[in-house]
């Protein structure tokens, strides 16, 4: 138990001086920084000294942490981050809740639950870093320390990029979710794009006033109707092979209604 | 990455462009839009004849990133005229820029068709008034020219 | 297949007194097809040929839409209307609380004679972040949106290539853009294309 005290100012220093760096050097944010929840609450003009601010803040806690003497008010100082960051996505998740929050850089993902949970494990962690006697390195211990830095990686959105994203790319070259089966009808959107490229749309589409009207198939053509004036243009379009210049095009003028 | 700015001539300095046309909502309570907003000028409407133009300031230029496709454009800010011809049929409307977009960069190398007649490049996004005058809104993207008007 | 049907098929197909020639279409302009149209709106302001809002009621064969500005407008639909709902469908399909864009002809009396109607149109571009079982997930400005994939209906565009209804070369993480029907009060999508870059 004592050695799991002793191990947390040391991940959550790590992790306090990654978000600094962050904050403090990375260019994107700086581009980025007018459209953090941070520039709602003090304005565009004062999002970037104030996230600079943050930045020297997690920097000190972070050093205070790893440097010799340790004092309970190092836990505290690192509380009071924790207290102070779940606050704010409260604010943002309220108001600009499609805002980022800046927290990890400039990456743009909105303040979500993943967001709170890594807020909240930072808190427990400061809390339970106040009463820290120093730290003895041992593999059991060490394991932990590496556990907790992984479960904030995993909470943290900003960084889904570099490992999310190509997990989920993995799974959908395995699992294959959007295959289709042989013998599918064929969508009319299919053969409106082989119209869009036909001669005959390029005659007539000046003179079309409407969107689809109606659309069927029959003999191994899709027939679509538009609007043209007071006329009714038809498209005849192949259901097989694709050529463009096998649309054939008619104006018609449909008796008045009886 | 630095924020570069502009340096090759844009290409509709001295005459029209032709490129992709595709539609956004602005303003619209209704759908995804209604966390939008009124676009990057404050007084984007879907209804309204308007625009997103991608260089209409540095912060705008910095996420549309037109010249990585080749394509630098002028800097045209909120209420320029933009006129946009639709290269299948050739009807056009004319539009002023209401907001920052569309998202060239992303968008790279992609071709649009219509008969015979190509296009390259996302260069203007029209609000759905804008966009319904030159085609149906069912089409989502089409190429065509634009011109200062 | 109605008689409207056999009549269109038949003139596309086989010509006859009720056709006018295509080469009549192609000698003829967009500015002459145009010519008759309403002068060009001022640019920046509504257009008045123009709605948009949801839909609030349905009496005949009117839809009483409230527009995003607080504002309501009728919107008369009539035989030669064409009305998109992930694709054309018959004037049943229209329901309240749908979301609605319309294009027509402003009538004196301030109602939109309609010449187009799409019902939750949408058109969206953002970063798919995951894709399960017939869903494409897409990040839109910070927001997740849930995208199906309808099977016989939705189509994927990749670039200039032909129209597929095979969705399997898209990949988490590419931007792409979305035109679908978006399913009222949900953060959900129905797919009729997607447009991918490569």
């Amino acid at each position: 138990m004592q050695g799991i005290v002793a191990l947390q100012p040391y991940v959550i220093a790590a992790f306090l001086a990654w978000a600094a760096v962050l904050k403090l050097f990375s260019r994107r944010m700086r581009s980025q920084a007018g459209q953090t929840a941070l520039a709602r609450l003090v304005g565009p003009a004062r999002a970037i000294p104030l996230l600079r601010l943050v930045g020297l803040a997690e920097l000190a806690v972070a050093a205070a942490l790893l440097l010799p003497p340790s004092s309970p008010w190092e836990g505290t100082a690192a509380e009071a981050l924790s207290l102070g960051f779940l606050a704010y996505l409260g604010y943002t998740a309220v108001a600009a809740p499609a805002s980022s929050c800046g927290c990890l850089g400039a990456h743009a993902q909105p303040v979500n639950v993943r967001g709170f949970a890594r807020a909240g494990l930072l808190l427990t962690m400061s809390l339970a870093a106040i009463p820290a006697p120093p730290f003895r390195p041992d593999p059991p211990h060490l394991l932990l320390g590496l556990a907790e830095a992984v479960a904030l990686l995993v909470l943290s959105p900003e960084l889904d990029r570099h490992w999310l994203t190509p997990l989920r790319q993995l799974l959908v070259r395995l699992r294959k979710p959007l295959a289709v089966p042989d013998g599918r009808e064929i969508p009319p959107e299919v053969s409106l794009r082989l119209l869009y490229r036909s001669p005959a749309y390029c005659t007539a589409s000046a003179r079309l006033t409407s969107d689809v009207q109606d659309v069927w198939e029959e003999d191994g053509l899709r027939f679509v109707s538009y609007a043209a004036g007071a006329r009714t243009a038809v498209f005849a379009i192949p259901l097989s092979g694709g050529d463009p210049s096998a649309v054939r095009v008619a104006l018609v003028e449909e008796p008045a209604p009886a | 990455m630095a924020r570069s700015k502009p340096t090759d001539p844009p290409v509709d300095l001295l005459g029209p462009v032709q490129g992709e046309v595709s539609w956004f909502c602005c303003g619209t309570a209704w759908g995804p839009c209604s966390t939008t907003g009124r676009g990057a000028c404050g007084t984007c409407n879907s209804g309204s004849l308007q625009h997103a133009w991608p260089n209409t300031s540095d912060a705008c230029w910095a996420i549309t990133r037109p010249d990585v496709c080749g394509d630098s454009l002028s800097r045209r800010t909120c209420g320029f005229r933009h006129q946009t011809t639709s290269l299948c049929g050739g009807a056009s409307v004319i539009t002023s820029i209401a907001d920052c977009g569309p998202q060239t960069d992303l968008f790279c190398g992609e071709r649009s068709c219509c008969g015979a007649t190509c296009a390259s490049n996302r260069l203007i996004d029209l609000t759905p008034a804008a966009y319904s005058r030159i085609a149906s809104l069912s089409t989502g993207l089409r190429p065509c020219e634009i011109s200062t008007a | 297949m109605t008689s409207r049907r056999q009549l269109l098929k038949s003139a596309v197909l086989g010509g006859g007194a009720t056709v006018v020639a295509a080469t009549a279409m192609g000698s003829l302009g967009a500015e002459a097809a145009f010519g008759a149209a309403a002068p060009q709106v001022e640019p920046g302001t509504p257009d008045p040929d123009f709605a948009e809002g949801r839909i609030r009621s349905i009496k005949d064969n009117t839809l009483l839409v409230l527009g995003s500005n607080l504002v309501f407008r009728s919107i008369r639909v009539v035989d030669g209307t064409s009305l998109w709902k992930l694709g054309p469908v018959g004037f049943d399909q229209a329901k309240p609380g749908d979301g609605l864009y319309a294009r027509g002809v402003r009538m004196p009396d301030g109602v939109l004679a309609a010449e187009s109607v799409w019902l939750n149109i949408i058109n969206i571009k953002g970063h798919i972040t995951n894709i399960t079982s017939e869903k494409i997930h897409l990040d839109h400005h910070g927001k997740e949106i849930l995208c199906h994939v309808v099977p016989g209906r939705s189509v994927a565009i990749h670039s200039d290539a032909p129209a597929s209804a095979d969705l399997s070369l898209l990949r988490v993480g590419q931007h792409v853009q979305i035109l679908g029907a978006w399913r009222p009060d949900t953060n959900e999508a129905d797919i009729a294309t997607v447009f991918s870059p490569h």
